[in-house]
């Protein structure tokens, strides 16, 4: 977003760095350190729990189930959505169901998930896997039903042959829709990853800010939220200059 | 392929919900497990039962209250800082870095947080709710500001408009409207996650609060009952908005 403005100066966002950082030291030192933590105390924490290596295995819990839900939900959620959009009946009859569930905040599902899936690794998983697999499917679903007719129909009236038709037209057409399906997913995959970690099994990084929270240790929360931060800035980032990449392709023909 | 009308689609949908909940309803009531599976019946009755008690009633309050408390704050907020972001190169440079991280960063991480600092009360749930919205509306009017046409600037300024502040009232937030109405479409869907996150940890009263105290007891049929219409909320919210914004488009 908000990509026009060229780097004018590349110290602004250091001079503002240096500034946040350095309030929040101040103030992070002079409230009490079981509400707060300093920069330093986080830092300090960092290093801590590196060292002890609970940061790392808690971050590989967190993938591996953030990116085998993920998966799931790319080899689900296309061909899903595939046959929704060539399948007109069957993609507007679901539509309102995936709207409504999708519409619907993941943490009141939590009691239903509980039931269904206990709350073990695969509850997890299907947290992270299902959502993400609504938005890819609905996404990919629109971009094959969005397929532009005036080409559909030159194509057709070269006799052009479905798989013709499919290589040419049909895939190039939904492939800017698949890849926004994928991004939004990639969001949803990330968020419910973390509410599986604190509302279900505490573990992985979500359960290290649970844990930071009822053992009153600010400094272990807020070293888990920036991980957390971190990573969802660089897949959500990936994602987005892939998409922008195959909007730039799509040019003006959308 | 013959093109169906809205009429067909609509047709289609009725039989499609009508096919679905008998099918739920008659395997439920084979199955027979209403932890499981409650049957449509008994999850009717139990939103019939928390109606009538009032129990739903008080709680949808509850989180409609919050959500426009929370929306309206994120709104004055986003407006605040967006207009600054689109004005302003070294605001963008200064600010634009947090509000980034803090869209990508799942509300439900802060709130342990937050309710630490703001304690349990509402100002801390109305925070968790502007920190899930504020980000979509500050882009959006950070975004629509920039984009203000400037042939409508100068017709301004020779009709006398002078002054950076009376011109952003008359001419840039009325040409940036259609954009921020997008911003606060988005910003409502994230407002109720919000919502139902805060009320939801640690069982803070409104709608959330309900599912969760029914969720622990394992009555899955009230479960149901109280997560519909918290969807229904959401949806409702969100649709509203959408069709202001499309007969923005229009105008």
């Amino acid at each position: 977003m908000l990509d026009r403005l060229k780097r004018p100066s590349s110290y602004l966002p250091i001079l503002s760095l240096i500034l946040v950082l350095g309030g929040w030291e101040i103030v992070g030192r002079s409230i009490n350190p079981l509400l707060f933590a300093p920069p330093s105390a986080v830092v300090g924490m960092f290093g801590e729990l590196m060292a002890t290596g609970e940061l790392q295995a808690a971050a590989t819990i967190t993938m591996q189930a953030l990116f085998l839900g993920y998966a799931l939900a790319v080899i689900v959620g296309i061909p899903f959505g595939i046959l929704m959009g060539a399948v007109p009946r069957f993609g507007d009859i679901l539509q309102p169901y995936l709207y409504a569930i999708f519409s619907t905040p993941r943490v009141v599902v939590v009691p239903l998930i509980i039931v269904w899936f206990g709350i073990g690794f695969g509850a997890r998983l299907f947290l992270v896997f299902f959502w993400s697999a609504i938005a890819i499917s609905v996404n990919t679903a629109q971009g094959v039903r969005h397929a532009r007719p005036d080409l559909v129909e030159v194509a057709r009236s070269f006799q052009a042959s479905r798989v013709q038709l499919a290589r040419h037209v049909l895939i190039p057409g939904a492939t800017p829709f698949v890849v926004a399906g994928l991004r939004i997913g990639a969001e949803r995959a990330i968020v419910g990853v973390i509410i599986g970690e604190m509302f279900l099994q505490i573990v992985g990084l979500g359960g290290i800010i649970t844990t930071g929270s009822s053992e009153l240790i600010p400094a272990k929360m807020l070293c888990a939220v920036m991980v957390i931060a971190v990573l969802g800035t660089i897949i959500v980032t990936a994602l987005d200059l892939v998409e922008k990449r195959l909007q730039s392709w799509r040019g003006e023909a959308a | 392929m013959k093109t169906r009308t809205k009429r067909d689609i609509r047709r289609d949908q009725l039989v499609g919900v009508a096919i679905f909940l008998g099918v739920w309803e008659v395997s439920a009531q084979l199955f027979d497990k209403p932890l499981l599976l409650p049957p449509v019946s008994a999850i009717l009755a139990a939103l019939w039962d928390l109606l009538i008690s009032g129990e739903l009633l008080t709680a949808l309050g509850e989180s409609i209250l919050l959500l426009i408390v929370g929306l309206f704050v994120a709104t004055v907020i986003g407006f605040v800082f967006g207009t600054l972001i689109a004005r302003s190169k070294t605001a963008y440079w200064m600010l634009n870095p947090y509000f980034s991280a803090l869209f990508v960063t799942p509300t439900i991480a802060l709130v342990p947080l937050v309710l630490v600092w703001f304690g349990f009360g509402f100002t801390g749930r109305v925070l968790v709710v502007v920190l899930a919205a504020v980000v979509p509306i500050l882009f959006s009017v950070a975004s629509g500001l920039r984009d203000a046409p400037g042939d409508l600037i100068d017709v301004a300024r020779s009709f006398g408009v002078k002054g950076e502040i009376p011109l952003l009232f008359t001419v840039r937030l009325r040409a940036a409207l259609p954009v921020l109405m997008a911003g606060l479409r988005l910003a409502a869907g994230r407002a109720v996650v919000g919502m139902a996150v805060a009320e939801t940890y640690l069982r803070l009263g409104g709608i959330g609060g309900l599912i969760k105290s029914y969720g622990a007891v394992f009555q899955t049929d009230y479960v149901f009952a109280a997560i519909l219409p918290l969807s229904l909320l959401g949806i409702t919210l969100v649709t509203i908005i959408a069709r202001i914004e499309r007969r923005l488009h229009w105008a």
